[in-house]
């Protein structure tokens, strides 16, 4: 069958790479006016990678992009739009301090008409705006202001400007929805699904979601990407959920390289926590981890696992529910408190929240647990540098440098030192990695897991949360998977353990 | 399944707070409350000389304010006010007829002056948007730069005076029952509304304060907005230097001093965040109308002299206060 017109997208052998790591490999994709495809694969697979590709906040290192026939190559997010790329993230990208309108049509107030004389014709820029709306049919007043509307309803202002902007371009244009469904409820959902039913009739639509049941019902056809190559490309007609979670994961057995049940459960946990919740992140946790015990809690992005991950080490506020460490109720919880009863936090933004770029090693390990590193308000800085120097020997940091400024060190290192300022204490109890192998390539995860394990066989309690399920299988000795807000299943990886159980585990997630 | 709902459910309280404390309605009913209470402690704050002098008071911090709000809207700080009116005011005044120099070229020394402030500005601008550097220091530069034009421009004369009659009665002079000084003070603040809400500029700069990535990303002239944001702060902090001069019948390095003290406190208080995206040059100016009431009904309540200073700091720590309320947060960054 030959088509006359060109297909929307057309990707050959896009390929991008982050060091070491193949984020995107080889993958070809061609999309056509009218189809919505979904896009799935697990947390790491390689999705985020070829959407920021697609929306030119990433170059792909290798291979053609086409859109609408035309050989394209993005310098940036302009020219994504331009060519007809829209994306509504799964982070909004929305001024919320403007008005709906203004954030609808902002990209094109260049355009004739909008504004006279250098002045904005608010009285047009509202009605092109509840045009835009009312094509897709979401009701919002084009004056509310963004920062005012619940989160379905930004993702409809989200949906609404890429419209408005790609459909100032000539050619069919292209709709990337990333994870749209990830917080809405039931309602809203099949609010979006009309929604991309209507998108069909004048667009491509990719859909990206962690949820099957979802893609086979909106999608025509569904693309499963693992490791970063698509592992399937078949149309959602006669497809079961089972055949998409095979693709989604590995077939060859984890490899598990922690010996199991090697430590005893001591009576009293190093923490618990008991129907803790928090308004519209999570709600009745419970769960316990011992001295020497690794759990880990997986799940999609959005259900609630990085919140309770903050909340347990009070960097948020709970509503309700009790946090016991080593058996003694806390109140008043903080982090200021939690750091002083034993608790240690690792988390997903490295850079941001985990360590001070312009401090020097030293420096950054002695920020917690200054310890031997202080005496009265003075600090020692020849006692620093030597506790700084076991931590670089012992992890084998490189460059061997403890007064270089840690911004300077590639990921993995960052990594060794930032584990480093918290393990380097005498009280250490429970140990909360949120995400701590991210972006790390296979040598320096091995490091860091040896850390892990190491802290484990001295008593500590861990609680973590993987990027990958098998990353939890690799290690943890309790597996609490978390959907929307609640735990849905735990698992004793001690006794259980399979290819089966995998692809269950993946199925309680979505 | 269902997905947490809680918080769409029950409306942000803190977002219906803050609204209720920083709206112009909120502000407007403190003003009044400030007026009442004054009127009550001495009958003479409410007279119409007295109202007048408020407005002559007021013109001056007004002009700067439209400016500083532009440039707080966008999370940037402008410290340079006080040097730029020092240096417009100073050329100004030798350009005009004065009693120190033959120098006058007539109307021709407003766009001189004018012009001062703008390239003091577009410089303030270029080094901040180009050379990344922060606006806190930038504009702590272009401060002290503004001075020492002035204090050349003065040397070691005498202070000039202004010897045209017109000129000097010129801001105290009533037109409609308002002085002149207002009127230009409210047709900036008029210039500065429609500035703000209705130009790209405008809707730009509080884009550039509410996230500065999302507006680069989207295609946003971020560059050129901040440039033209801190210019135009230039020029009409040179518009309220002439203003000062034109009051005070001579002209003087120091005709900004103690501005700064009135107008970032007046932008915050109207509800500009100092983060940037949040607030306008409206609630600023009834900020800045505030505090110049605050002052002059602590000075007619009979407040020792001595005690003002404090009195005055302390009312003002316990409006920001109140300004700044609904925004703690455990792991809010206030800077």
């Amino acid at each position: 069958m030959t088509h006359p017109i060109p297909p929307v997208l057309k990707l050959t052998n896009i390929s991008r790479s982050f060091g070491p790591i193949k984020a995107v490999q080889s993958v070809s994709l061609e999309l056509r006016r009218g189809e919505v495809i979904g896009l799935t694969g697990e947390n790491g697979a390689g999705k985020s990678t070829l959407l920021k590709i697609l929306a030119g906040i990433e170059r792909p290192d290798e291979g053609q992009m086409e859109i609408n026939g035309k050989v394209v190559q993005f310098r940036g997010p302009n020219d994504a739009l331009k060519a007809g790329v829209g994306v509504v993230h799964q982070e909004q990208s929305l001024f919320t301090n403007l008005t709906v309108a203004e954030n609808i049509e902002h990209q094109n107030l260049d355009r004739r008409g909008l504004s006279r004389f250098g002045l904005q014709d608010w009285g047009r820029i509202n009605r092109d705006a509840a045009a835009v709306l009312d094509k897709i049919g979401v009701r919002l007043s084009p004056k509310a202001r963004v920062g005012d509307l619940s989160f379905v309803d930004r993702q409809m202002v989200e949906i609404a400007r890429a419209i408005s902007v790609v459909s100032t371009s000539s050619g069919t244009p292209l709709i990337i929805l990333d994870e749209p469904t990830a917080v809405l409820e039931r309602a809203e959902v099949e609010v979006l699904e009309r929604e991309i039913l209507k998108l069909k009739k004048f667009a491509a639509v990719i859909f990206v979601s962690h949820r099957l049941d979802e893609i086979l019902r909106i999608c025509d056809r569904v693309v499963v990407m693992r490791h970063g190559a698509l592992t399937r490309d078949t149309s959602t007609t006669g497809i079961t959920k089972g055949e998409l979670f095979n693709a989604m994961v590995d077939e060859t057995p984890v490899q598990v390289s922690r010996k199991r049940a090697a430590q005893a459960r001591t009576n009293t946990p190093a923490l618990e926590v008991r129907g803790l919740t928090s308004a519209g992140r999570f709600r009745d946790i419970s769960f316990a981890v011992h001295p020497g015990q690794i759990v880990a809690l997986v799940g999609t992005n959005g259900s609630g696992r990085g919140a309770l991950a903050r909340a347990i080490f009070g960097a948020e506020t709970c509503d309700a529910g009790t946090i016991e460490v080593g058996g003694t109720p806390v109140s008043h919880w903080s982090i200021g408190r939690a750091v002083a009863a034993g608790l240690a936090y690792v988390p997903a933004e490295r850079k941001v929240e985990g360590m001070i770029g312009g401090y020097s090693g030293t420096r950054n390990i002695a920020l917690v647990h200054p310890g031997q590193g202080r005496a009265g308000p003075f600090l020692r800085p020849r006692r620093m540098a030597k506790v700084a120097q076991d931590w670089f020997d012992r992890l084998d940091v490189s460059p061997n440098d403890i007064s270089k400024p840690l911004g300077q060190f590639s990921g993995g290192n960052q990594q060794k030192v930032v584990l480093a300022k918290w393990l380097n204490s005498s009280n250490l109890k429970v140990l909360i990695l949120d995400h701590p192998l991210r972006g790390l390539d296979v040598g320096v995860s091995q490091a860091v897991n040896a850390q892990i394990r190491a802290a484990c066989a001295n008593g500590t309690a861990v609680l973590m949360i993987p990027d990958t399920i098998e990353e939890a299988l690799d290690l943890a000795d309790d597996m609490l998977v978390m959907r929307d807000g609640v735990i849905s299943a735990t698992h004793d990886l001690n006794n259980t353990h399979d290819q089966h159980a995998l692809k269950d585990i993946v199925a309680e997630m979505v | 399944m269902t997905a947490p709902t809680a918080d769409r459910q029950t409306p942000d309280m803190r977002l219906i707070l803050s609204r209720l404390r920083l709206g112009p309605v909120g502000l407007i009913a403190a003003l009044a409350v400030l007026i009442l209470v004054f009127s009550f402690l001495n009958p003479r704050f409410a007279s119409i000389e007295n109202l007048q002098n408020v407005l002559f008071q007021v013109s001056v911090p007004l002009i700067i304010v439209v400016g500083t709000t532009l440039v707080i809207q966008m999370g940037s700080i402008d410290l340079a006010p006080e040097g730029i009116m020092g240096a417009a005011g100073m050329a100004w005044i030798l350009l005009s007829p004065n009693s120190r120099l033959d120098s006058d070229i007539g109307l021709w020394a407003w766009p001189v002056a004018l012009g001062l402030g703008l390239g003091l500005g577009l410089v303030t601008g270029l080094i901040y948007a180009k050379l990344k550097v922060p606006s806190f220091v930038v504009t702590l530069g272009t401060w002290y730069v503004g001075l020492g034009i002035a204090i050349l421009l003065y040397g070691n004369d005498l202070l000039p005076s202004l010897t045209s009659e017109g000129l000097a009665r010129w801001p105290t002079q009533v037109t409609l029952g308002l002085p002149n000084s207002f009127w230009l003070a409210a047709f900036v603040l008029a210039g500065g509304v429609l500035l703000s809400h209705y130009t790209h500029l405008g809707r730009g700069l509080m884009a550039i304060g509410n996230n500065e990535g999302i507006a680069r990303s989207s295609g946003m002239k971020v560059d050129l907005l901040k440039i033209a944001a801190f210019t135009i702060a230039g020029v009409l902090s040179a518009l309220a230097g002439i203003l000062a001069t034109m009051q005070l019948g001579s002209g003087s390095p120091d005709i900004g001093f103690g501005q700064l003290f009135t107008v970032i406190p007046a932008a915050v208080i109207g509800g500009t965040a100092l983060s940037g995206g949040e607030g306008g040059v409206m609630r600023s100016a009834l900020g800045v109308v505030l505090l110049v009431i605050l002052n002059n009904g602590l000075v007619l309540a009979g407040v020792d002299p001595d005690y003002q200073s404090g009195v005055f700091g302390t009312l003002l720590l316990v409006a920001i206060i109140a300004v700044a309320w609904p925004q703690r947060g455990r792991l809010k960054v206030a800077k």
